[in-house]
């Protein structure tokens, strides 16, 4: 692998108004050798930033590259994969990961553009959950089928388009960064959903090996992978692994092996109309195959960063759940531009999540996760 | 909402208390109730047949296995446990062990052959014949490696037995894995032995008449992980688990509309349903060849085809003339 250096200074984010773009513009503030943070999505940053410009503005539209071009943006990162279908509707999802992607990397990729490094947000699903899989993938190996669903077939793509932007740019750093399934306080994640339930249901027979990583470790990781240069394709998850079942019983949680394995995913789609999981059909995949993935290139790279191993995200999401009804108004404050001042204001009450009453918001989201534990 | 927090609290602390409860107290009585349950029939049985029908050693390992289940159980239901990162929980493998040590000494009877190549420590990869419809000679192999160098052999399965419900993950608990190249060369890397079958599904899906005839060895993928890894290779000769399950006919079309590679019939399977599955008690005899080296070649070699398939016919030729020599030995199928 070439040693590639990009300096990183003025960053462009996309997908703040999620976790991951959040937390990352949050943390690439407090470096004071990034001198200008842009950035980009359709909602509104998802904590307060301080010295983040934001734009509202669609990563679907060419708009994307003259704001490159005038705020001489030397590092884009591309945080905006959406992987819970819970955030928006399939089209959405869709038209956000493959043509959002797709302009953005356009747009990258163009001859006067100064970007001289992309950072992308990707996922382990690409490699996919099949009976035969080998117990182990290393980020060169390619999933045998072909894939089953649309957000599969969509990351594909995603990568794809990411390849297409080294080839015809070999002077960038161009990192891809695949991350596994997240947990952690203030992440609600499919599987956060599918260990609140007071009894969760597994796939009969099946008992799949599975990989967490904690969020703090995975913007860890992304502030890192951003800050600094490596170029390449680096899966991202807690060492070690947990089976189902395991992390079933460390949540306290009673095992009920229901779902059939022959037609899971129909089962599945049942039980997302009852208590709205938010399990697309690569999750439920998952819960019957597993998935674990080889980390060695990420902690050759950049040693320890990963801290929690999977077994310690889950012990860690255990006891974050167990206190959940004591502190759980408090944890997931979230930030309105029209209320700043207000909060501003009244920082001591601000954190009892006045933040959350906003209608307009409320509007957009409508199924909020509290919804799934009053019907559990 | 404090409604709903004080009836999730009352139902925590009735759930405390039943851990400490009357049902915890039977689960763990039960060993014990077994165990002297179990005495009292041995003796019945000796007053009337005049023989130990159940002796004393094969009592106590009834006795571990309900002590060790209930032990497994009791920590994963709390979580409390460790598996390895191909899926390996050892505890609960050691909780199994039991059962296939009585099938091991007293049902097939195994006499066990040249354990002392086997290397306590280090990678080694254990090449065998395979044969009896279901994959028990692998089970019997590593009662045997367990029982001579306490250690647990990683035997490679067929890729279609990742598909199927709860024996894709009994194997992945007991230590199992898939045979993918990869999977293979990972664990001889972190000096396991692993334990592979060449002629995989071609072996036990073979037909009575045809039994200890080797099939093809594959392409030899087995000396390529071997000699990148620098394993020796140990070949073994089973004899006996032929005999298991004489298989009399392949019904194909049953196979192909049910996914399974052969679909077998047996004097008694599937005539007399879940009977038919009761193997019969031939007598084992399962030799361990000594090693063939691999480090004396460079971990290139595993590219050229003329070294892989030279050492993979030394293998087969091996594995064949061993069970050429305990056939000659062997009298009788069920007294050995």
């Amino acid at each position: 692998m070439r040693d590639l250096m990009a300096e990183t200074k003025r960053v462009l984010i996309t997908g703040v108004s999620r976790f991951w773009g959040a937390h990352l513009a949050r943390r690439l503030e407090a470096d004071p050798s990034v001198e200008t943070i842009v950035a980009v999505d359709t909602h509104t940053p998802l904590v307060e930033l301080t010295r983040t410009d934001y734009v509202r503005a669609d990563i679907r539209h060419s708009l994307i590259g003259k704001l490159l071009r005038a705020m001489n943006i030397d590092t884009v990162v591309h945080a905006g994969l959406i992987v819970d279908p819970r955030r928006a509707p399939a089209r959405v999802v869709h038209e956000t990961n493959v043509i959002g992607t797709m302009n953005l990397i356009a747009a990258c990729g163009a001859a006067d553009s100064p970007v001289q490094k992309l950072v992308v947000k990707s996922s382990t699903a690409i490699y996919g959950s099949e009976p035969d899989d080998p117990s182990f993938w290393s980020e060169d190996m390619v999933r045998r089928a072909p894939p089953h669903d649309t957000f599969t077939r969509d990351l594909d793509e995603v990568e794809a388009y990411v390849r297409d932007f080294s080839i015809r740019r070999p002077d960038a750093v161009v990192t891809v960064l695949r991350f596994a399934n997240v947990l952690g306080p203030g992440h609600n994640t499919p599987f956060a959903r599918l260990f609140d339930l007071a009894v969760v249901p597994t796939v009969f027979g099946f008992d799949p090996r599975l990989q967490f990583v904690h969020e703090e470790d995975a913007v860890a990781v992304f502030e890192r992978m951003v800050l600094e240069s490596h170029p390449g394709t680096f899966n991202v998850a807690g060492s070690g692994i947990v089976v189902l079942s395991q992390a079933v019983s460390v949540m306290g949680k009673v095992n009920l092996p229901v779902i059939p394995f022959i037609g899971s995913e129909l089962a599945m789609i049942a039980l997302d109309r009852t208590v709205a999981l938010g399990f697309s059909p690569h999750l439920t995949r998952l819960l019957r195959y597993g998935r674990v993935v080889d980390t060695s290139a990420l902690s050759e790279r950049l040693g320890d960063v990963v801290r929690h191993s999977t077994l310690d995200t889950v012990l860690a999401q255990a006891r974050t759940r167990r206190v959940r009804d004591l502190v759980d108004r408090s944890s997931e404050y979230e930030y309105e531009a029209e209320l700043e001042a207000f909060l501003r204001s009244r920082r001591a009450a601000g954190s009892n999540g006045h933040a959350r009453s906003v209608p307009a918001r409320r509007a957009r989201r409508p199924a909020r996760p509290r919804s799934s534990r009053t019907e559990t | 909402m404090s409604q709903r927090s004080a009836a999730r609290a009352r139902a925590t602390r009735s759930n405390g208390h039943r851990e400490v409860g009357r049902l915890e107290r039977i689960r763990k009585e039960l060993p014990l109730t077994a165990m002297s349950a179990t005495g009292t029939l041995a003796m019945r049985l000796h007053d009337l047949t005049g023989r130990d029908v159940l002796d004393l050693e094969s009592l106590q390992e009834l006795v571990a296995l309900g002590y060790r289940a209930a032990e497994v159980r009791s920590a994963h239901k709390r979580g409390r446990y460790n598996v390895d990162d191909f899926g390996f929980d050892r505890d609960y493998t050691n909780a199994l062990v039991p059962i296939f040590r009585l099938l091991y000494k007293k049902y097939w009877r195994v006499e066990a052959f040249g354990l002392e190549v086997l290397p306590r420590s280090g990678p080694a990869l254990l090449v065998s014949n395979h044969s009896g419809v279901l994959p028990l000679d692998g089970a019997m192999i590593e009662v045997a490696v367990l029982d001579a160098v306490d250690r647990y052999a990683r035997a490679l399965i067929a890729s279609w037995f990742g598909g199927l419900p709860m024996v894709s993950w009994l194997l992945r608990r007991t230590g199992q894995t898939l045979g993918h190249p990869d999977d293979s060369l990972r664990l001889l890397k972190r000096g396991e032995l692993v334990l592979v079958f060449p002629e995989g599904v071609r072996g036990t899906g073979k037909p009575f008449s045809e039994r200890y005839r080797l099939r093809r060895f594959g392409r030899g993928g087995f000396v390529e992980v071997a000699l990148r890894a620098g394993a020796p290779i140990i070949p073994i000769s089973v004899v006996g688990a032929e005999e298991i399950y004489p298989m009399i006919a392949d019904l194909q079309i049953v196979a192909k509309l049910i996914g399974m590679p052969y679909f077998p019939v047996t004097p008694t399977w599937p005539w007399l349903g879940p009977l038919g599955l009761i193997p019969l008690p031939s007598k084992w005899r399962i030799r361990f060849h000594p090693p063939v080296r691999t480090d004396d070649y460079p971990p290139e070699a595993a590219d050229d085809p003329s070294v892989v398939m030279r050492i993979s016919d030394q293998v087969r030729e091996t594995i064949q003339a061993g069970l050429v020599a305990d056939l000659m030995e062997r009298r009788s199928v069920f007294r050995g």
